[in-house]
């Protein structure tokens, strides 16, 4: 009875593992519960709430503040759409060499929003922000921050989201080489805090070191132009077929406090 | 201890572990921080007579889960081992020296890490930080000031 009672809810763990893994069906349950549970959020955050509001309180100039918080979100807004522009510049100095081609420049809906936490899982390499279904955030949505790209949406409450970073080995993103746009996807790596690796780039193809990748656009979940990494290492593995190339994120993962969510005009 | 109070301690340390696992680290303690609600669940097997141990273990095992993202299921299975070997070894630990539980606390925890990362390794391949094994350690290095705060927070 008493090994009855133990195999029962192993066996329960067991199937929500097989289910969760292969299917999205216990998605609206882990929403539902994430929602129950964001309070959480709130509590571990409480402490910089207080300093916040002490800081507010003991000022005089509540007004500067609150106009330099504005200033700050402004300024990485801005040097996150700078990073669209530099790529674009690029590829319109290689396209207009060959061809007199016209540019659409993407336009993209920015909303700005506050890290709450940085990962709080030891398998995963994820955060949370403080803008949720309520703000308009959905799944799949890229965010970036001041200096490249940081991850995406996977997880949306009313008042919280999940973002999964760019170096967890689970996000994989379509990118290409802004010097000669040969196209690859990206591969987080566990074993590598601040890393991550650049897949399906054939041996012959001219990569070197300090080359920059930009997101491809490629297959519309992501828009292309944001800055992903610097090639960091290349090798030629002798009997693979693809280079081992590493990246070193554009964007410090560690310094996050402001991030932008990334949604199209027509979204 | 009552029932009403073993599910009020319950509450509040599931509350509290919750809470401590939510916590921003810098990265490389966060992955070779304790499994929190391992320690704290043991603390709670020990010092309350309940029926129902392996229901909780599920249920707080997958609030875990929810809460870190994690795959649902993966630490409730971990968590039900663990909490299985522990009430097995439930007489002793209970009048044992600090450091023989630290001992117990040790070996639950590597339960808990193994089961962990097979389920991790099943799904998603053989990728993983290494610090993550230095888990077990910090928890048993951690349990004499866990209890002590948990022996506080129960009176």
């Amino acid at each position: 009875m008493r090994l009855f009672k133990l195999l029962v809810p192993i066996l329960i763990s067991i199937i929500l593992i097989v289910l969760d893994a292969r299917f999205s069906y216990l998605d609206n349950f882990k929403r539902f519960t994430l929602t129950l549970l964001s309070p959480i959020y709130f509590v571990v955050d409480l402490p910089n709430h207080v300093v916040d509001w002490v800081n507010d309180q003991g000022s005089e100039k509540a007004q500067l503040i609150s106009e330099n918080e504005y200033l700050e979100g402004k300024l990485i807004e801005l040097k996150a759409r700078l990073q669209t522009y530099n790529n674009l510049v690029l590829e319109n100095q290689k396209l207009t060499q060959l061809l007199d081609a016209t540019y659409t420049i993407p336009e993209h809906q920015i909303t700005l929003a506050h890290v709450k936490s940085i990962s709080q899982s030891r398998l995963k390499k994820q955060i949370i922000i403080n803008k949720g279904s309520k703000d308009g955030v959905r799944n799949t949505q890229l965010i970036v921050g001041s200096d490249g790209v940081v991850g995406q949406v996977t997880l949306v409450t009313p008042l919280y989201s999940t973002v999964l970073l760019i170096t967890d080995p689970t996000q994989h993103m379509p990118v290409k080489n802004v010097r000669n746009g040969i196209r690859g996807v990206t591969k987080g790596l566990a074993t590598n805090e601040r890393g991550m690796s650049v897949e399906f780039i054939p041996l012959d193809s001219d990569v070197k070191l300090g080359d920059i990748f930009v997101t491809s656009g490629v297959g519309t979940t992501y828009p292309p132009g944001y800055l992903v990494g610097e090639v960091s290492k290349i090798d030629k593995p002798p009997n693979e077929a693809f280079l081992t190339i590493t990246l070193k994120p554009m964007q410090n993962m560690d310094k996050l406090e402001f991030i932008l969510i990334i949604s199209q005009k027509n979204d | 201890m009552t029932k009403n109070n073993s599910l009020l301690l319950l509450t509040k340390i599931t509350i509290i572990a919750l809470i401590v696992g939510a916590i921003s680290l810098p990265s490389a303690l966060e992955i070779a921080s304790p499994f929190w609600m391992l320690i704290f669940f043991i603390y709670w097997i020990i010092y309350t007579d309940t029926k129902a141990l392996y229901l909780f273990a599920l249920i707080l095992g997958l609030l875990t889960d929810i809460l870190q993202g994690n795959i649902l299921g993966q630490n409730a299975l971990a968590l039900l081992i663990s909490s299985a070997f522990i009430f097995n070894v439930k007489k002793s630990f209970y009048v044992s020296n600090i450091t023989t539980q630290q001992v117990y606390i040790f070996i639950a925890s590597l339960i808990y890490l193994i089961a962990l990362l097979l389920t991790h390794i099943a799904i998603q391949g053989f990728d993983f930080n290494w610090l993550i094994l230095l888990s077990p350690f910090t928890g048993s290095i951690i349990w004499p000031a866990i209890r002590l705060f948990l022996a506080k927070l129960k009176h």
